[in-house]
């Protein structure tokens, strides 16, 4: 694993793309590792373009604010492609060779042709997952698709383990949390969706363990491995 | 307060200033049934008031302090302008920070007052003029009264800029020309106590200050209502002699041509039903005498 | 600085009033794992607050919002939403005068909207501590990190502090308090943090137990009286300064403006022994210097490690206080040092005008790199900078 890796999320406000970040670093810090998460967001709107970033590491990290050089970028949102929704064009603009590209989508989006000969010229592989639909057909609701997204990133890399994920969950969605107004209103959506918080719980874990399979036999599948 | 805090340490007892020494022994301070007949009769909380000789604001400016109903747990809250000037001769604390930031102080300080000494009544009474309570201060006297604010609000209204040489104000009559209104003011007059009803207030009187008894009972009220029940405001017309062309002797005469029927300071009073019942429960006495007259 | 007598007493909502130095450096601290914008909250339930009056802008809402949380829980004894930041500030002022210990937070337009206040604070002497959570001021619209409201402050008169981490942060709400509030200080502090870089980032924290709280406000530590009608209503002035024209009224301006700037040079001794120093460095025997306040100082320190990586030493020194301004301690620290790089997240460069302003041969100074408008500053950015310069260097020294 790298010294450092640095994760940028990029998606669509009310996808879960901050708290993704935030569960993730948490998750991390529950490890023993050293994590820095930020949101970076302009006027909190939904379906407006949204990203948050994650630093890990062994040592102390004092780098923050807006990632420009990512190992691994995540993209919650097709649009984030199609539709120029992401801070920095082209979305993958930035990324380390040797790193990781994750899209949220049922099938490979047709992706120019440069962009895909940039990618495999870096070494960078990528996952398509359908964090969406299977949000739906797991979770019922796609409000856990970062869930998957999470999932499948922790299938595809080991970057944290299901112990200290199952805690920053917990942490997140098992006590009060202050969040800004469009988080706060969603948090209330998805505790009216589930009877009790236990279910909420379990079916974001139940989620991410699904998903985490589908990205680690993915990773078999690769020729070198990543992140090295 | 207790009188006690402000006695003198007999050693330093000779070097205290006069007035000060006056204040400490006659002040009126805690005295039961405080009103206008004080002033001139014993010694009052304003040393001087450095205005114009024979502004209308000086004596509005003493029957406000003699009326105080407990002047001894009271905070006054100025701004910017002929008030200020007055300010530092008064014996309550009074605070001056900015101009048209008064009701704002004035909430943090009631707040503040009310979180130190829950078992304490210490009354908070703004004074400012009419450029800072209707012009540059507006939305914070409105604010104060959609929050409930419990302190009294009291204009001096003479109708324009007074410190500032004469400028138009918002409170200024229509068409008057003004220094910034060369061609005569295009609007009308505020109707500031209208609007202080609709906006929260339980107790507003518009008023000249000719007739001390009457100032007496407005400021008493507002100051009791404002304790218990809400936010109070008492506009007071006090001409500026000096930038509508009078004589120093012709102040009261203006006052009191400008309140009879329908002129713009006849006096006008509106009290909530809740501030009613409050009154009604604080005044026994005086209301039973007006019975007893009545049914002579 | 607080009542001592209480220590070791409890206050209204139970927590145990302990010894500030104790709170500060003795009580055990667990690892946490939050936002600025949640420092904000455990700092201030440990801090005694009396009163707190708040407005939304972002990126300071989050945690207003959650100072409201800590009154409804009964750790702050008022608070509410005023109107605008001006309004804000002054009701906050009512509040000080009042006797009361003050919280506000602002960023941005609305430290600009409540600017007038600023300077009457300081004149008042009331210790309010106003969290600035620094972002652009329009126009155009932002609503992104950028640290030029600091510079516009700069000479208000108030203690400014600048944390560079959430650690920081925490430390400094609780240590301001206790510094702004001694006698012969008794001055507003703001508290300045990058928005969104440390409101909204998650970071580690140690924190002592909110079984303890600092020492509660004691107003009658103060060089002016209290507006409670609990001290003497003296008579202020015979002649209110504006009455007349003359030298008296303008030595008795200027003298309380020169004792107001002593009160905060005062502070100087106070902050250090809680800071450890105004100053923080690190192989300032280094030929090669950075130096700056806040963020820059974070990103800074990455670039050092990445210039170190490829053999380049470069030293750092992180300024905390801003005002007073620690002009002898940058002067010692940049001693050795041939170029100076002073990064800084604004247009205009105010840190490198102190800089230069504090230390002999400042055409050592590099005023950068420079980003603003809500712009991230990557450490790549810093060393690319470092090594343009080197270059020159190089090169003038071949020609």
């Amino acid at each position: 694993m790298r010294k450092r890796i640095n994760l940028r999320m990029s998606g669509l406000g009310g996808q879960g793309v901050v708290t993704s970040a935030h569960v993730l670093a948490t998750a991390a810090s529950k490890e023993g590792k050293h994590a820095i998460s930020n949101p970076f967001f302009g006027a909190e709107k939904r379906m407006a373009p949204a990203e948050s970033y994650v630093r890990m590491a062994d040592e102390r990290i004092y780098d923050r604010g807006e990632l420009v050089y990512p190992d691994v970028i995540m993209v919650f949102h097709p649009q984030v492609i199609t539709m120029g929704k992401c801070y920095t064009m082209p979305f993958y603009s930035g990324i380390k060779p040797g790193g990781l590209l994750m899209i949220n989508s049922d099938e490979p989006l047709p992706l120019e042709k440069a962009d895909l000969e940039f990618l495999e010229e870096q070494n960078i592989p990528i996952l398509y997952v359908a964090a969406t639909t299977l949000a739906v057909e797991i979770a019922g609701t796609e409000l856990a698709t970062n869930m998957g997204m999470l999932g499948a990133l922790m299938g595809a890399t080991k970057i944290v383990g299901m112990d200290a994920m199952e805690a920053a969950i917990q942490d997140r969605f098992g006590k009060k949390y202050i969040a800004s107004g469009g988080t706060a209103t969603l948090d209330e959506a998805i505790k009216k969706k589930f009877a009790k918080k236990e279910q909420l719980l379990k079916k974001n874990m139940d989620t991410i363990r699904r998903v985490y399979d589908i990205g680690a036999e993915w990773a078999e599948t690769l020729k070198t491995p990543m992140l090295v | 307060m207790s009188k006690e805090k402000i006695k003198i340490n007999q050693e330093f007892y000779d070097i205290m200033p006069l007035e000060y020494r006056e204040l400490v022994e006659e002040g009126t301070y805690g005295k039961e049934n405080r009103g206008w007949k004080d002033v001139g009769e014993s010694k009052e909380l304003i040393e001087e008031h450095s205005l114009c000789a024979g502004c209308p604001e000086s004596i509005a400016f003493r029957y406000v302090l003699a009326c105080l109903p407990a002047p001894e747990d009271t905070i006054m809250v100025g701004s910017t302008g002929c008030t200020s000037l007055v300010f530092p001769h008064v014996a309550v604390h009074n605070i001056h920070s900015l101009f048209g930031n008064q009701n704002a102080v004035a909430s943090g300080l009631k707040r503040a007052l009310s979180f130190r000494f829950p078992d304490k009544i210490k009354d908070v009474v703004v004074l400012a003029g009419d450029g800072a309570t209707v012009d540059i201060g507006l939305d914070m006297t409105l604010q104060s009264w959609f929050r409930q604010e419990k302190f009294t609000t009291i204009c001096f209204d003479n109708e324009l800029y007074a410190n500032t040489g004469g400028q138009s104000s918002g409170l200024m009559q229509k068409g008057f020309v003004a220094k910034m209104a060369p061609a005569g003011k295009k609007f009308d007059k505020v109707p500031l106590p209208e609007i202080a009803k609709s906006s929260g207030c339980h107790y507003v009187v518009k008023m000249t200050v000719s007739k001390p008894n009457r100032v007496e009972k407005a400021i008493r009220e507002a100051i009791l209502v404002a304790r218990e029940i809400g936010p109070t405001y008492i506009q007071l017309y006090t001409p500026c002699i000096l930038e509508i062309g009078k004589q120093m002797m012709e102040g009261l005469q203006e006052m009191r041509d400008s309140e009879g029927p329908n002129k713009r300071f006849e006096f006008e009073e509106y009290v909530s039903d809740e501030a009613r019942a409050y009154l009604d429960t604080v005044n026994p006495k005086k209301k039973k005498r007006k019975k007893a007259i009545v049914t002579k | 600085m607080a009542t001592k007598s209480l220590i070791g007493t409890y206050n209204k909502k139970g927590q145990k009033i302990v010894d500030p130095d104790y709170l500060f450096y003795d009580a055990p601290r667990e690892r946490q794992f939050m936002t600025g914008s949640e420092v904000v909250r455990e700092a201030i339930k440990r801090a005694n607050v009396d009163v707190s009056i708040s407005y939304p802008i972002t990126p300071q809402s989050e945690a207003a919002a959650m100072v409201g949380d800590l009154w409804v829980e009964g750790y702050v004894g008022e608070y509410f939403r005023g109107e605008n930041e001006f309004a804000v500030m002054s009701e906050c002022a009512g509040a000080s005068f009042g006797g009361a210990r003050v919280f506000t937070t602002t960023s941005g337009p609305g430290t600009l909207r409540a600017y007038e206040n600023f300077p009457m604070w300081v004149g008042s002497r009331l210790p309010i501590m106003l969290n600035m959570m620094v972002r652009g001021v329009n126009s155009p619209l932002s609503i992104q990190p950028d640290t030029l409201e600091i510079g516009l402050i700069i000479d208000t008169g108030m203690l400014i502090w600048h944390a560079e981490s959430a650690q920081d942060f925490f430390d400094y709400l609780l240590m301001g308090y206790m510094v702004a509030e001694e006698p012969d200080v008794h001055l507003p502090i703001a508290i300045c943090i990058d928005g969104f870089f440390v409101s909204h980032t998650k970071d580690d924290v140690y924190i002592p137990s909110a079984d303890f709280t600092l020492p509660p406000y004691d107003p009658y530590r103060n060089p002016m009286p209290v507006m409670d009608m609990e001290v003497p209503p003296v008579r202020m002035m015979r002649d209110p300064f504006v009455m007349k024209s003359n030298y008296i009224s303008y030595a008795t301006q200027a003298s309380w403006q020169q004792e107001t700037r002593a009160a905060c040079e005062r502070s100087r001794k106070h902050t250090i022994r809680l800071l450890g120093g105004l100053i923080e460095e690190e192989n300032t025997d280094a030929e090669i210097l950075i130096v700056s306040s806040g963020t820059a100082v974070a990103q800074g320190r990455e670039a050092v490690r990445l210039l170190a990586a490829e053999g380049i030493k470069v030293g750092i020194v992180k300024i905390k206080t801003i005002r007073p301004f620690p002009y002898e301690e940058v002067r010692q620290a940049t001693k050795n040092a041939k170029i100076i790089f002073v990064p800084e997240f604004n247009v205009v460069g105010w840190m490198a005008r102190e800089i230069k302003a504090s230390i002999p041969d400042n055409h050592r100074v590099v005023e950068g790199p420079h980003v603003a408008g809500g712009m991230t500053m990557p450490p790549e950015v810093i060393v690319e900078e470092i090594k343009k310069v080197l270059a020159k260097k190089k090169e003038s020294i071949h020609e």
